[in-house]
């Protein structure tokens, strides 16, 4: 009797130990993303899904990431800041989510934010990045490695509008009436009077606007031979077209968002400039070969020129996965964060570099692109320029 | 001179948007507040038209506006008729959930995209020059010769064919519409179709003279202060209501601030409802219901 039970108690014992140890070996890293795939002004950010679908898809079919698959579970917002505050708390608090990921509008900020704090969890911004994350002091849950920086996009972009003018320079500022364009336009016209530029119009256009006709009308009316634009693509691209169809000559600088590469080749104007901080698909480096290829291999919603915000985002997220051991915890995780330095590999002008003061960048690398008739290509107009983050 | 020709391209994108707004209010009384998604859905029927059938803008065009024309009616089969001796305010609420169903639909299918129907057709937007400087594009001509030409047949058919004699009766009294032998039904389905067909034009030529995105639902609504201060109920009114919404816009964008210009359709509608609540041609007994 003894025997049996001791032989059914073994069996048991191995029972459990066969069926619950591979399970445990094979429990996820779980990341959580509350974001705008659908909804108004989501053009920019639902790319980042596709990103991280095929990225984590690849890394779990080699096996995951320290023996773990990483589970991510994305949660569409429609850009709406409620909706998004019920997301972050449910993934925070029911499925127990390590990292939580925001890339929507800058209304779903302040609610996220506040459910991050409230259970301390770190929040990955794929987005804009807020200013939060900039040092000297940066808030200890916020972290950030898109390519938006304000406050430091025009501290490329007014010197390079100087450079590229070499003559008499007369600029034309536009925003759309959002706070991160109007604030980041207002910043460039501090820094172009600075700079002694004479400053002939500043125009902010209202978020739905039919036609840009009217506004192209009266920055034309104003005379300048630059206009330097801040804002969605929608409204940087409607306007330029507006301007050139009102007969504007002159050169036009925008913000590169992920569209920018594809409407360079679409417009096919050598005066129509772009920057930011990501490389384009143009450059043709190894791991831009790559997003093409996995993209084309899994069939993505969005165009693989659009992916490389989402790709980077990836990069990071597996750099600082590797380095949490086994059990992972949103503390962990943040230490980890707070001692990255992830090379792009051609992505970016430099490394993404995050310390315990500083979750955006030591530097931020800057380049301008534009379209080269003669050679019938997208071209650099300036490469990688550093500006120094502090 | 520019701002003449901008207050007019304007002024005529609201005629044709609006005028869908005024056919169904005029024929069911119901406020249709689908009427941007239906709108936006024009362009994207041009789009997906251009991109996988025709290159040739004609008849992508003509397809594009048949797709529009089903749809409204089929709106009206589907889910309107249901509303038929319903409250006037649980018809307007579904436009609502039409609106939320459409503008999901356009994103599973098209998703969030921006897109170019012109890139698909292979033409161009030029610029052609007019007196003093000014230039209009090809699609601004296109805009304004469509509301024209919107205008007079709506005009002709309603005043002069026995198919407009019986849309205005449907219109004045259904019941005894309906007593003389008139398929409210089909004048009813017809009224939508028409309205989504005109929405959907004006989608097109927008899609065309600038871009395609989800968020050009948001014209819809901008778009209907016209009708109220040209009288939801006057098609005749949506002409000067549109000038003078549009006129409002392009003045308070070179005058006072182009940020104002948000605001100034709404100042224009205020001043309108304070002055004359039903509207530059709108019929007084309408006013309770508006």
């Amino acid at each position: 009797m003894l025997k049996k039970s001791l032989f059914g108690m073994i069996i048991s014992v191995s029972l459990i130990i066969i069926l619950f140890t591979p399970a445990f070996a094979q429990d996820p890293y779980l990341i959580g993303v509350t974001m705008g795939v659908t909804g108004a002004g989501s053009e920019p950010l639902a790319p980042v899904k596709d990103a991280l679908d095929i990225y984590f898809k690849e890394i779990n079919a080699k096996g995951g990431i320290n023996g773990h698959p990483v589970k991510i579970l994305i949660e569409d917002n429609l850009n709406e800041p409620s909706r998004a505050a019920t997301q972050a708390k449910q993934l925070v608090t029911q499925n127990q989510v390590v990292l939580l990921i925001l890339a929507s509008l800058s209304s779903c900020y302040a609610p996220v934010v506040q459910v991050v704090e409230q259970y301390n969890v770190p929040l990955l911004f794929l987005g804009v990045c807020p200013p939060e994350v900039y040092p000297p002091k940066a808030d200890p849950n916020q972290y950030c490695s898109t390519a938006f920086g304000i406050k430091f996009d025009s501290r490329f972009a007014i010197p390079f509008i100087r450079e590229e003018a070499k003559g008499p320079l007369k600029l034309a500022l536009e925003a759309m009436n959002v706070p991160l364009s109007r604030n980041e336009i207002d910043w460039a016209e501090e820094l172009a009077k600075g700079m002694g530029i004479e400053i002939v119009d500043k125009v902010v256009t209202p978020p739905p606007t039919v036609d840009y006709t009217p506004f192209a009308t009266k920055i034309k009316g104003s005379g300048p031979n630059w206009v330097y634009t801040y804002g969605p693509w929608g409204m940087e691209v409607r306007t330029f077209e507006a301007l050139r169809k009102l007969g504007w000559k002159g050169k036009y600088l925008a913000y590169g968002h992920i569209q920018a590469e594809d409407e360079l080749r679409r417009l096919k104007d050598d005066d129509f400039y772009v920057f930011g901080t990501n490389a384009f698909f143009s450059d043709n480096t190894g791991t831009h070969k790559r997003i093409k290829e996995v993209s084309e291999k899994e069939k993505t919603i969005y165009p693989y020129t659009q992916l490389t915000d989402g790709w980077i985002g990836s990069t990071v997220i597996e750099d600082v996965l590797k380095r949490v051991s086994w059990p992972p915890t949103p503390e962990k995780v943040r230490e980890a964060m707070n001692q990255t330095k992830v090379d792009t590999k051609g992505l970016k002008g430099g490394p993404i570099t995050w310390t315990k003061d500083n979750h955006y960048r030591a530097v931020s690398y800057y380049r301008a692109y534009k379209w080269d008739s003669k050679k019938n290509r997208i071209v650099i107009a300036k490469d990688w320029t550093p500006v120094e983050v502090k | 001179m520019q701002l003449i020709v901008n207050t007019v391209v304007l002024a005529s994108l609201y005629s044709l948007i609006c005028c869908g707004f005024v056919l169904i209010y005029r024929a069911s009384h119901v406020v249709n507040l689908a009427q941007g998604e239906l709108m936006a859905i024009g362009g994207y029927f041009l789009f997906t038209v251009a991109m996988g059938l025709f290159k040739d803008p004609f008849p992508s065009f003509l397809v594009a506006s048949i797709f529009s024309l089903t749809l409204g009616i089929t709106v009206y089969f589907f889910l309107m008729r249901f509303m038929a001796g319903e409250s006037v305010f649980a018809a307007i609420l579904t436009t609502i959930a039409l609106g939320i169903l459409l503008r999901g639909l356009i994103t599973l299918i098209w998703t969030s995209q921006l897109w170019h129907p012109l890139e698909k057709m292979g033409i161009t937007n030029s610029s052609h020059g007019l007196i003093k400087d000014a230039v209009i594009s090809t699609f601004g001509i296109v805009t304004v010769l469509s509301a024209f030409l919107l205008y007079l047949g709506l005009f002709c058919c309603l005043k002069f064919t026995r198919f407009g004699l019986r849309m205005r009766a449907v219109g004045e009294n259904p019941l005894l519409a309906s007593r003389r032998g008139i398929k409210l039904h089909t004048y009813y389905a017809l009224s939508w179709g028409i309205a989504s067909f005109t929405g959907g034009f004006a989608g097109m030529i927008q899609s065309c003279d600038a871009i395609l995105e989800p968020g050009m639902v948001v014209i819809g609504l901008k778009a209907f202060p016209v009708v109220l201060v040209g009288g939801l109920d006057s098609l005749v009114g949506v002409i000067p209501g549109a000038f003078v919404v549009a006129l409002a816009e392009i003045l308070a964008i070179n005058y006072i601030s182009p940020q104002a210009s948000e605001a100034a359709p709404f100042i224009v509608l205020l001043a309108m409802l304070l002055i004359r609540p039903w509207g530059l041609f709108g019929t007084k007994e309408e006013l309770e219901r508006v």
